[in-house]
């Protein structure tokens, strides 16, 4: 299949957004090697050599449960049997490891060759059965290219190094050399922290390696995950610029920049800082299904709500007539909401779990407000999508009037703002009684949606549980009924098993500002709120404020309601900010790196997915166009070309219009200019989402900024 | 409009007086007045004059002349048509084929003199004179930060105002600041409205957004008018209605429009009649997309076929374009008739018109499929 493979590295370089969504041709293609990142990192399973089983990753477990064969080290393992795979198309594979190569959307050929060689080594190690873990860390400055003085600190382990280097040309794929010469110009960049990186790259595989015999081990949760975001963000800091530059022969005259761009040490995340990751939740769901109520509840079973506070609000509620609004009113804090019992804008909560520090997104479910939905969560890494069990409300959620509820609505629109995991929370279990049935019938219902919308089986997490009456939030349920059927895990245990997002630390900075505050007492004059994502800023940081333009100093940053020096990608901070007009901070700007700002443009190429719509797209349709928090009045001027979703070939130009579940090429242009950047460069600020008439009738991404 | 005289043969010469009353009417004219027509309409031009001393001196004079007009301009705002052209007036200040450039406003008579008076322009002439009330609307239409206000008139949509205000979330302690922010959006709002709506002229107002914004707003309104005495609008509260909108940016006027509550008052006029067409078109192109077709090309072979139903047409398609491609329309338009179907001038100045404009400017509704026509490279 010479064909597929070279589609793949072509397409998913600049538009995996694509494949995201096509479910099915994902699994025959051939660059699932980089999933394996995932199998790694994902505590569920590990794969047999021999007879491909996933085997529960119990960490005494060391043989396969089936065939009994040794556990090596699993990165390695699993790519020789995809490389098995290829050949002979082995029938045999689980539907579920199928599902779990698919499901990474960040796949890159490239990653795939720094993952197999990295196997290799793990092999070679486990080949000469080193038993202390000491040892491995020696081993450590494994280098995915040899030149770096940290590589002499251990000179008895060069041999190991020439043998790895004379691996390389074994898995020649097409891109190999231009990684390479990349990764000499990046190596500059930090040699200490890739010292660490890879130190701790071998740590993992010394950990996975010898499960129970590593020190490691017992340095708890917290630091293996730590390790693993260490791990990714490196393969990432050395990705990108080979993206880049592969991208300058189309495109040479924007991108050239970025190549030089060189993030400040500082700006990178240190692994020895004692703080959670970050992740940013969004609570989605059709109106009512309980999103406030069930986040108010974990908020205060987490005692993030004070008792006090809690009384207050159940006093309130009774004394307007809505005593089952109590929980919801944590969130839900302007007059308005509470008088009318509904959620109207995005409100921002903050909680910890055991791995992750969690900024909660509660949406809105209302129709009419699927517009601030939008704005308030494009941020999410991941989504608990709450659907109602009751009788008639989850079948409203799917059908509505007028063909969609806002529980497909938000489902599409959550995956396109990239969120592939998503926990399915199956709220009002009470109503029907702890009835399995009905669970089972939701799940099949709404499953076979999920995963038209592209998420994997693998990644949606089912959950059967009451927000009111407290049941599988944060442990497990004691309610008799649901315990006879239901054994699996509860929300908060959900949320830790979500994988840790990847972040853009290595590139400019980028802060979409979702919102802009006046005079605040902590914060000073002006202070703008929003997810940094990409680069990092501190204390006195210069940023652009786009799309204006004019410089402005960072003052303080608040996280949280504390107050830190950092701030990096993936963040959700407020920042203060100092020596510029509150007039012209806008809360659809960016704040950029001074020398590297943010395209503000009118006219665009976009490639969009037509989700279920009744009226079709023509030349001239007048549509909102939403980018991460901006908004603006637009209209379709042309629509270029019609796109097989299976090959991703143009299938008909010029087409007279646009219907259901099509891919097309259109242009658009706005009536107002936005900060927007290529999907390929940023993606978060390169996903568009069209609306009309109250409905989201298209989701997309930028391929091209057409300046005028 | 008012006809002072008419003498004129269909299809043939002929000229006619008149004096504009309306916003409305001077878009009448500017469809009316086109390339090689004559107006004649009194005008102040200033005037050179040699003095016996050798001097110059320069006079505004009052005179009336006639031009051949090579070119009109509308400017809806100030709601003045621009005619220029060259003089045919002999005149004892201006010299014939001296270019000139009449204005012609409210209250103010004019000639129109044409070579020929087809179909079309005898439409908008009768159009123009239809002495029925005005249906002028006035449409506040928001969202949370957005605001437009517009006026709806015969065939006229002007925008009065755009509001644009930053309302930050909520946020924890400084929930304040949110309804501080949405308190001060909606007096801009209102300022606004006190400003551009007149309700000796408007039949009534509506506002519309999604969501709750249109309610609280109307409070504020009325809570406000209450306080401060605000006569114009206590007296007129009967007049403001609400309706539903999915968002605050112009194209959602056509949901206005569409309402029944406001579909009731407006439907004997050309806005609503023109949203009620085209949403027909759109309705059958997504139920059955081969009894639809758009671009000139794709609506002349339809109608060779006998096919159309209901023609939709811009009148911008008449206006900017030379004789011969206007002629080819008002016999497009006139033979639609003839076999039985309807034509529909839309006014590019309402939203409807805008968005068939996108569409080339001319659509049709068929009478039976043709489904061959998508295939058809044109």
């Amino acid at each position: 299949m010479p064909r597929k493979v070279n589609y793949r590295i072509d397409y998913a370089e600049d538009y995996d957004y694509h494949d995201d969504y096509d479910y099915d041709h994902d699994l025959e293609s051939n660059g699932e090697a980089p999933k394996e990142d995932q199998s790694v990192s994902k505590p569920g399973y590990w794969r047999c050599a021999i007879c491909t089983y996933d085997n529960d990753n119990d960490d005494n477990l060391t043989s396969c449960d089936i065939c009994g064969a040794v556990r090596i080290a699993p990165v390695g393992n699993s790519f020789e049997v995809k490389a098995v795979d290829d050949i002979c198309k082995d029938p045999g594979v689980s539907v579920l490891a199928k599902s779990l190569f698919a499901s990474l959307p960040r796949g890159k050929p490239k990653m795939a060759i720094t993952m197999q060689r990295q196997g290799k080594f793990s092999d070679f190690q486990n080949a000469f059965n080193i038993p202390d873990s000491r040892q491995h860390i020696n081993i450590a400055p494994f280098k995915f290219d040899r030149a770096s003085p940290d590589d002499m600190v251990s000179a008895g382990k060069k041999s190991y190094g020439k043998d790895i280097k004379a691996k390389v040309p074994q898995f020649p794929p097409s891109k190999t050399s231009p990684v390479i010469a990349e990764k000499g110009k990046m190596k500059a960049v930090s040699n200490a922290k890739k010292y660490e990186a890879s130190s701790s790259t071998s740590n993992k595989v010394g950990r996975l390696n010898s499960n129970d015999r590593s020190p490691i081990s017992g340095s708890g949760v917290v630091e293996e995950d730590k390790i693993q975001a260490t791990t990714s963000d490196f393969l990432n800091l050395k990705l990108k610029p080979s993206i880049y530059n592969q991208k300058n022969d189309v495109n040479g005259r924007k991108t050239a920049s970025f190549d030089e761009y060189k993030p400040e040490p500082w700006m990178l995340p240190d692994q020895k800082e004692q703080t959670l990751p970050l992740l940013n939740l969004a609570i989605v769901g059709h109106v009512d299904s309980g999103k406030s109520t069930l986040s108010g509840r974990l908020l205060h079973l987490l005692g993030r709500i004070s008792p006090k506070e809690m009384h207050k609000y159940e006093k309130e509620s009774k004394q307007m007539g809505k005593g089952s609004f109590a929980y919801a009113w944590a969130l839900d804090e302007s007059s308005e909401e509470r008088e009318r019992g509904i959620t109207m804008t995005v409100a921002i909560a903050h909680f910890e779990t055991k791995k992750y520090h969690v900024v909660v997104l509660d949406s809105p479910g209302h129709k009419d407000f699927v517009p601030n939905m939008i704005s308030g969560a494009t941020q999410a890494d991941a989504a608990i999508l709450v659907v109602d069990a009751a009788l008639g409300s989850f079948e409203a959620g799917m059908d509505g009037y007028g063909g969609g509820g806002q529980t497909k609505e938000h489902a599409q629109l959550v995956r396109s703002f990239g969120v592939d995991q998503i926990i399915v929370a199956v709220n009002k279990m009470d109503a029907v009684h702890y009835s399995e049935e009905r669970f089972n019938f939701i799940r099949v219902r709404l499953g076979s949606f999920l995963r038209t919308c592209g998420f994997k089986e693998s990644s949606i997490v089912w959950i059967p549980l009451s927000a009111m009456e407290n049941q599988n939030l944060i442990t497990t349920a004691s309610e008799l009924r649901l315990l006879t059927w239901y054994k699996g895990s509860n929300l908060l245990e959900a949320i830790d098993s979500f994988l840790p997002p990847v972040r853009e630390t290595s590139k400019p900075l980028r802060m979409p500002i979702c919102d802009v505050m006046k005079s605040l007492l902590s914060l000073g004059q002006i202070a703008v709120s929003g997810k940094l994502e990409a680069g990092a800023i501190r204390n006195g940081s210069k940023v652009l404020v786009m799309p204006y333009g004019h410089i402005a100093t960072v003052k303080c940053i608040v996280r949280d309601s504390r107050a830190c020096s950092i701030a990096r990608a993936g963040d959700n901070v407020d920042v203060g900010l100092q020596g510029i007009d509150a007039s012209i901070v806008m809360a659809k700007g960016v704040l950029c790196h001074p020398e590297y700002p943010v395209a503000v443009a009118a006219s665009l190429e976009l490639k969009v997915l037509i989700l279920d719509i009744t009226m079709p797209i023509l030349v001239g349709s007048q549509v909102e166009f939403h980018v991460h928090h901006a908004k603006e009045a637009a209209r379709v001027v042309k629509i270029l070309s019609l796109i097989d979703p299976k090959t991703g070939k143009v299938s008909k130009k010029a087409p007279r219009c646009l219907t259901a579940r099509q891919s097309a090429m259109i242009e658009v242009n706005l009536e107002r200019a936005v900060c927007i950047e290529e999907f390929s460069k940023y993606r978060a600020l390169g996903r568009v989402y069209l609306r009309a008439n109250g409905k989201t009738i298209a989701v997309g991404v930028v391929t091209r900024i057409i300046h005028q | 409009m008012k006809l002072v005289r008419k003498d004129l043969i269909p299809n043939g010469p002929g000229s006619a007086k008149m004096i504009p009353e309306e916003p409305d009417d001077l878009w009448h004219v500017y469809n009316l007045v086109s390339q090689g027509d004559r107006v004649m309409a009194v005008t102040v031009r200033k005037v050179q004059r040699e003095m016996v001393s050798g001097g110059r001196d320069v006079e505004r004079v009052k005179l009336k002349l006639e031009i051949e007009v090579e070119a009109v301009d509308y400017d809806n705002v100030g709601s003045v048509l621009r005619v220029r052209g060259k003089n045919i007036l002999e005149n004892e200040h201006v010299k014939i084929g001296a270019f000139h450039t009449l204005e012609i406003e409210q209250h103010r008579p004019f000639v129109l003199r044409k070579d020929v008076w087809d179909s079309v322009a005898l439409d908008v002439l009768k159009q123009a004179c239809d002495p029925a009330a005005s249906a002028d609307l006035a449409v506040v239409l928001m969202q949370e930060g957005l605001a437009h206000i517009f006026l709806v008139g015969k065939s006229v949509t002007t925008t009065r105002s755009r509001i644009e205000a930053s309302i930050p979330r909520k946020h924890g302690a400084a929930i304040a600041g949110y309804e501080k922010a949405l308190n001060k959006f909606f007096e801009s709002v209102l300022q606004a409205v006190l400003k551009n709506i007149d309700f000796k002229v408007v039949r009534c107002a509506v506002i519309a957004s999604p969501g709750f914004t249109k309610d609280q707003f109307h409070s504020f309104m009325l809570l406000e008018a209450e306080r401060r005495e605000l006569r114009s609008i206590i007296e007129n509260k009967s007049r403001i209605l609400l309706a539903h909108s999915t968002s605050g940016y112009k194209h959602s006027l056509k949901e206005v429009l569409d309402a029944p509550n406001v579909m009731a008052l407006i439907k004997d006029t050309k806005a609503s009649q023109e949203v009620q067409v085209l949403k027909d078109f759109f309705d059958m192109l997504s139920n059955d997309p081969a009894r639809a077709c758009y671009g000139p090309k794709h609506v002349e072979v339809a109608h060779e076929r006998l096919a159309v139903q209901t023609l939709l047409i811009t009148d911008d398609l008449f206006r900017n374009s030379d004789i011969p491609t206007r002629q080819k329309y008002v016999n497009l338009i006139d033979s639609v008739k003839e076999t039985g179907g309807t034509a529909h001038i839309f006014s590019t100045m309402h939203i409807s018109g805008e968005q068939l404009a996108q569409l080339s400017g001319v659509a049709a509704i068929l009478r039976f499929p043709l489904p061959d026509l998508e295939d058809m490279e044109m």
